[in-house]
């Protein structure tokens, strides 16, 4: 008996270290220790064993039953340690360029703008919106802009004929015609007739000028304007706002200057000009970034709010030439051809 | 507008240098464009000279060697010379050794191939007089010999010209701008004086004329004040030459003195005239009125003009003679004969001016003037002006009658204001007096000072006529800033009490769409709104290249507005393609116009596409796009407009709509539901008409911004099922053609039906789509996988197989689905 154990260990120990797949090893197991394995027919032959010599066996047999257990279990390791390998191939070479286009990015004008907009949400704006299909109303009457305004010739502003209906573009007189916004202002007269005051807004958005393309001039832009209506607003909180925009955009230091101007829904209006020093491609101590002033009282009068109470100022700019001025890009159209060389350099 | 640094010396004694007066202009509120230096610049030791021999230079051929006598101090010295234009006895100027001229360029002794030099005669390029000079600059007046040539040359001139902002037409002239000098730098202003009055001392025989008999204003409306004065016995001529030097430095050309006196005192004063000669006006009337439709007159500048009724001209006897306000007529203008004249000083309103000038495509000085507002009350002072000047210059004498018409409405305008409102307004302090001082400098003088009890201190300030900008108590605080110097506001902390609105859904959407598109490895674009015609006929429709066109195009590509992002996302693939640079996923957000029933409906919109990334080369092969992908992303984008994309009914598009490829897109929802979709492959033979490698699938989201406006309710948790679920598959025959959408349908419409109440059917979705070997022609199979689950127990085997059985036997009787076995 004990050499018949002794075989099947030594059999065991040749045999499970050389087994490569798992039915292979599940086979084994049941030769060895299954129910119909030689181990356990072994076992079965115990009652034939001299009652005496059977404790002396019996250890025997466990004894067996543990070193095939080792084992069977330094097989099944062997076995789980190949398989993970199989599963894993050959080692990555992680310098290999990844096969896979990307990542995506966001168009600079998008950038620029977002980050405008989360300046001013630190000052309480919201982003409004309006539509780019316009009426001469909401484009220039509301802003103060009479009907013999230069700014309102054919010459410079895109109209649409009068036969043109837009559904969900609403006018504020039957014979006014439809035109294209030449600025994003529009959105301050829709969002004050809408809302009351106080408000304070930011409006992205699309504008179009009837102008000659070149690398400063495009049929369409992007300007971004801001409104705070509210009692008491001072010039000197609207300068306020400009240094907080332009410190915040280009770091502590940056400074702002305005220059009295004129626009006609503004009274006092500015230019804003923007200290360049650190700038790329700029060899001016002070480039025009914008126009602002305080909101004139008629536009107030316009859409229904008491100018004796309430006072506010707006602020627009071109977000391209903002974006132009801090990434150093020298030509408008750049913006518009979407050369993905260009694109992937703003991410 | 030209504005001569000497001409403004004529009004205000400015001592600052041109730095300083740019700095005063600008934050005046004007832009200064350009800095021009005219005229000579001063020259130390250069002097006239005069050339006493002139002899060939012994070892070249192009120089010669003079003797130039410079006068007792400086005796005869030898210069050699390369000009040609010069004879002995011509007075030139002389640069002495030490002299510096423009360019930095110092004179010194020399020798030139072996001849000594004691110096170099000048030409007026040299000198810094003139762009450009062939040969020496010859003193044709033969000025003193040794006389420093500053006295001999136009003294220097500085030339700004600085835009002048449309609320200020007082500003376009030399008066205005030293006005707004003088008060900047506290100076006095000097008004010029005039010694003509209008007085014709009758009774002391003051001769009256026949030269004009009559002068009608037909259109008062249009022309409120028209003046005409009579000088006779004028003698046309040249201008005296500071007259000419003042119009050469703004750069206008002198013609004769009686032109360039009009334009001198218009250029002074702002108030545009003209000159007739009298002897050409046809009857000896003047007629202000109303053109005839089809009347025609030629112009100053040679061009025939025709008119028509809405334009105001004045008139003879018989014809059109002025465009009012914008040109004068051939027929009637001051020519080198003229003895009498007529000059007519008037104001015409602005509307008319500018109608005229725009309907004609013809302006002037006069008319850009007449546009932004003359100041009729000036108009008679400026022709007396006008009229000093020329007895002066051209001789002559005013004759009677002098005709005025109109113009009789006298100014005046006062603003009540505090000074605590003005500091209000600003937000910080500015003494009472400064602001004071400001006002008056401007010559908004205060009337009344007084204490209004619950006011404080009050102001009346009378408003100047020429100032019609002003009429607010906020106009006056624009005018206190301006002078404070808005550089001086002083710095402070951003005022934001708590106040945050909602960003626009519109806003928010594209931000999200945005953000899930870069995610997936998205480039965003930006292109233009405008298209051709021709992409609007071709891709989309005749309809919307008939309502999306522009009334005025500027260029013929961009005459329309987008119905689709797409053209413009094929747009920069094709650049991409072309430049050589690989690109395969671009999208945009943006807004595009859809026609729907006769009217047009601006729409937000997000647009993907996923070309075949030609040129790529790389060790690891991607699979490029395909329809489920562009299916999925479609689905994506529309979650964040609030559309379950996958519950809505798609329909496959017919034809070329919108670009796209018959059998391999569809589209979903309608424009009156808010939203419309479409997706899949982009039309093949299309995409190669464009010249676009490879096959490209995309998609586009229209929504309307006030679907994305609607308030969307709170969705509500719905209990879920912790028992294992029951599995079942089934394998259905169908049509070819049928879609797999109707076949699901019916399917979980008959599994809903054999549950009942019992438990519930979880899901029926396809797993497998098989054609080919096993299967009829014509045929193929979808596999679904039913969930089936009970909400309180596991179910047995037994009750699921019961209604899978029940699913089956009513497949067969109801449906024209075969089970595969």
């Amino acid at each position: 008996m004990q050499s018949t154990l002794n075989a099947l260990v030594a059999k065991a120990s040749t045999e499970l270290p050389a087994l490569k797949t798992r039915p292979e090893f599940e086979a084994a197991k049941a030769r060895f220790v299954g129910p119909n394995g030689e181990l356990t027919a072994l076992m079965k032959q115990m009652g034939a064993v001299p009652k005496e010599e059977r404790p002396a066996m019996g250890k025997l047999i466990n004894e067996t039953k543990a070193q095939i257990q080792v084992l069977l279990d330094a097989a099944l390791r062997t076995l789980e340690t190949a398989e993970i390998a199989a599963q894993l191939g050959p080692a990555v070479d992680p310098t290999l360029p990844s096969p896979d286009a990307g990542p995506g990015t966001y168009h600079p004008l998008t950038l620029v703008r977002e980050e405008m907009c989360r300046i001013l949400h630190k000052v309480g704006f919201s982003v409004a919106d309006g539509p780019e299909v316009e009426t001469e109303f909401y484009c220039f009457d509301a802003l103060n802009t009479p009907a013999d305004h230069p700014a309102r010739d054919a010459q410079d502003t895109f109209y649409f004929p009068e036969s043109a209906r837009f559904g969900n573009v609403s006018k504020k007189n039957p014979e006014e015609k439809y035109l294209l916004r030449t600025h994003t202002s529009s959105v301050q007269i829709r969002t004050m007739l809408k809302g009351s005051p106080p408000l304070r807004i930011v409006s992205p958005g699309r504008v179009y000028r009837r102008d000659t393309s070149d690398a400063s001039h495009s049929a369409n832009f992007h300007q971004l304007e801001c409104l705070y209506v509210d009692k008491n607003v001072t010039v000197r909180d609207l300068k306020a706002l400009l240094d907080y925009i332009f410190e915040s955009l280009l770091g502590a230091g940056t400074k702002t200057r305005f220059r009295p101007h004129y626009f006609g829904y503004t009274e006092p209006s500015f230019e804003v000009d923007l200290s360049a020093k650190h700038l790329p491609k700029v060899n001016k101590e002070w480039i025009e970034i914008g126009g602002c002033g305080m909101v004139d009282p008629s536009v107030f009068e316009t859409v229904g709010y008491d100018p004796k109470v309430w006072t506010g100022y707006a602020f627009g700019m071109g977000l391209e030439r903002l974006a132009m001025i801090l990434y150093g890009i020298d030509d408008i159209r750049y913006f518009y051809q979407n050369d993905l060389r260009f694109l992937k350099q703003f991410a | 507008m030209k504005i001569s640094l000497n001409w403004l010396k004529d009004y205000v004694a400015l001592d600052a240098s041109n730095d300083e007066i740019c700095r005063a202009i600008t934050f005046l509120g004007f832009e200064v464009e350009h800095v021009i230096a005219t005229g000579a610049p001063k020259l130390e030791n250069v002097v006239v000279g005069e050339v006493l021999t002139r002899n060939k230079h012994p070892n070249a051929d192009k120089l010669s060697v003079c003797t130039v006598d410079i006068g007792p101090a400086g005796g005869v010295k030898t210069i050699v010379c390369g000009a040609q234009n010069y004879k002995v006895g011509d007075h030139v100027p002389v640069a002495l050794p030490g002299a510096v001229l423009p360019g930095n360029f110092v004179i010194k002794q020399s020798k030139i191939r072996g001849e000594s030099s004691d110096g170099m005669m000048c030409s007026a390029k040299e000198l810094g007089v003139a762009e450009d000079a062939a040969g020496l600059l010859i003193l044709e007046d033969r000025p003193a010999i040794g006389t420093p040539i500053n006295a001999v040359l136009p003294p220097g001139d500085t030339v700004f010209d600085i835009e002048i902002t449309p609320n200020r037409p007082d500003c376009l002239s030399h008066f205005g701008v030293a006005r707004e000098l003088a008060a900047w730098f506290k100076k006095d202003l000097v008004y010029p004086q005039t010694e003509f009055q209008g007085c014709l001392d009758e009774a002391a025989g003051a001769p009256r004329s026949d030269l004009l008999s009559a002068v009608r204003v037909d259109a008062p409306e249009d022309c409120p004040l028209y003046t005409a004065h009579i000088i006779a016995g004028v003698k046309v001529g040249p201008s005296p030459a500071w007259l000419q030097e003042r119009l050469r430095a703004v750069g206008l050309r002198p013609i004769n003195n009686i032109v360039d006196i009009g334009n001198y005192v218009m250029l002074e004063t702002g108030q545009p005239m003209h000159a007739f000669d009298a002897r050409r006006l046809g009857g000896s009337q003047i007629i202000v009125r109303r053109a005839a439709d089809g009347e025609k007159i030629t112009t100053l500048d040679g061009k025939e003009r025709v008119l028509n009724s809405r334009m105001l001209v004045i008139a003879d006897a018989t014809r059109p003679v002025v465009i009012a306000g914008i040109m004068g007529g051939e027929n009637s203008g001051v020519t080198a004969e003229t003895t009498d004249l007529v000059l007519e000083v008037a104001y015409f309103k602005r509307l008319s001016v500018r109608w005229t000038s725009k309907r004609l495509a013809l302006s002037s000085d006069s008319s850009y003037r007449y546009e932004r507002g003359v100041d009729v009350h000036a108009a008679v002072e400026s022709a007396h002006r006008a009229i000093d000047l020329i007895l002066k210059t051209a001789g002559g004498r005013v004759v009677g009658p002098i005709y005025t018409v109109g113009g009789d409405v006298p100014w005046q305008r006062e603003i009540v204001v505090t000074p605590a409102y003005i500091r209000e307004r600003l937000g910080f302090s500015i003494p009472d007096a400064d602001m004071k001082a400001s006002l008056e400098a401007l010559e908004l003088n205060l009337t009344r000072e007084e204490d209004v009890p619950g006011q404080g201190l009050t102001w009346t300030v009378s408003v100047p006529s020429w100032r019609d900008d002003l009429d607010r108590p906020i106009d006056l605080v624009e005018e206190v800033l301006r002078l404070y110097g808005t550089e001086k506001i002083p710095a402070a902390v951003v005022s934001a009490p708590g106040l945050v609105g909602e960003d626009d859904p519109t806003v928010r959407f594209n931000r999200r769409a945005m953000g899930y598109l870069v995610g997936q490895n998205f480039h965003e674009c930006v292109n233009y709104t405008l298209r051709p015609a021709k992409e609007l006929a071709t891709w989309v429709s005749q309809t919307a290249a008939a309502e999306l066109a522009l009334a005025n195009p500027f260029v013929e590509d961009q005459s329309h507005l987008r119905p689709t992002l797409t053209m413009g996302l094929l747009e920069t693939l094709k650049l991409n393609q072309s430049r050589g640079v690989v690109v395969s996923q671009l999208c945009e957000t943006g807004r595009i116009f859809i026609e729907c029933n006769g009217q047009n409906f601006e729409c937000t919109a997000v647009a993907f596409i996923v070309a075949e990334p030609v040129g790529a080369r790389t060790w690891l092969r991607r699979e490029a796009g395909d329809f489920s992908m562009v299916k999925h992303h479609a689905e994506a984008l529309a979650q964040a407009a609030g559309v379950d994309l996958a519950r809505q009914p798609l329909v496959p598009i017919v034809g070329t709509y919108y670009g796209w490829q018959e059998g391999h897109s569809v589209s979903g929802g309608e424009l009156q539901h808010g939203w419309i979709a479409r997706f899949g492959l982009l039309n093949l033979a299309m995409i190669k008409a464009l010249g676009i490698e490879g096959k490209v699938y995309g998609g586009i989201l229209a929504i309307l911004p006030e679907k994305l406006a609607a308030v969307s309710s709170r969705r509500r948790y719905a209990d879920f099922s912790l028992f294992p679920a029951a599995l079942r598959d089934l394998a259905l025959v169908v049509d070819l053609a049928t879609p797999s959408a109707e076949v699901r349908k019916a399917l979980a419409g008959l599994a809903r039906a054999a549950v009942g109440n019992a438990f519930v059917v979880e899901s029926v979705d396809v797993f497998d789509v098989y054609q080919g070997k096993g299967l009829p022609e014509g045929k193929k199979s979808f596999a679904f996988s039913l969930v089936f689950r009970a909400n309180d127990r596991t179910l047995t085997d037994e009750e699921v197989n019961k209604v899978f059985t029940q699913i089956q036997d009513e497949v067969g009787k109801t449906t024209p689905y075969q089970i595969r076995k």
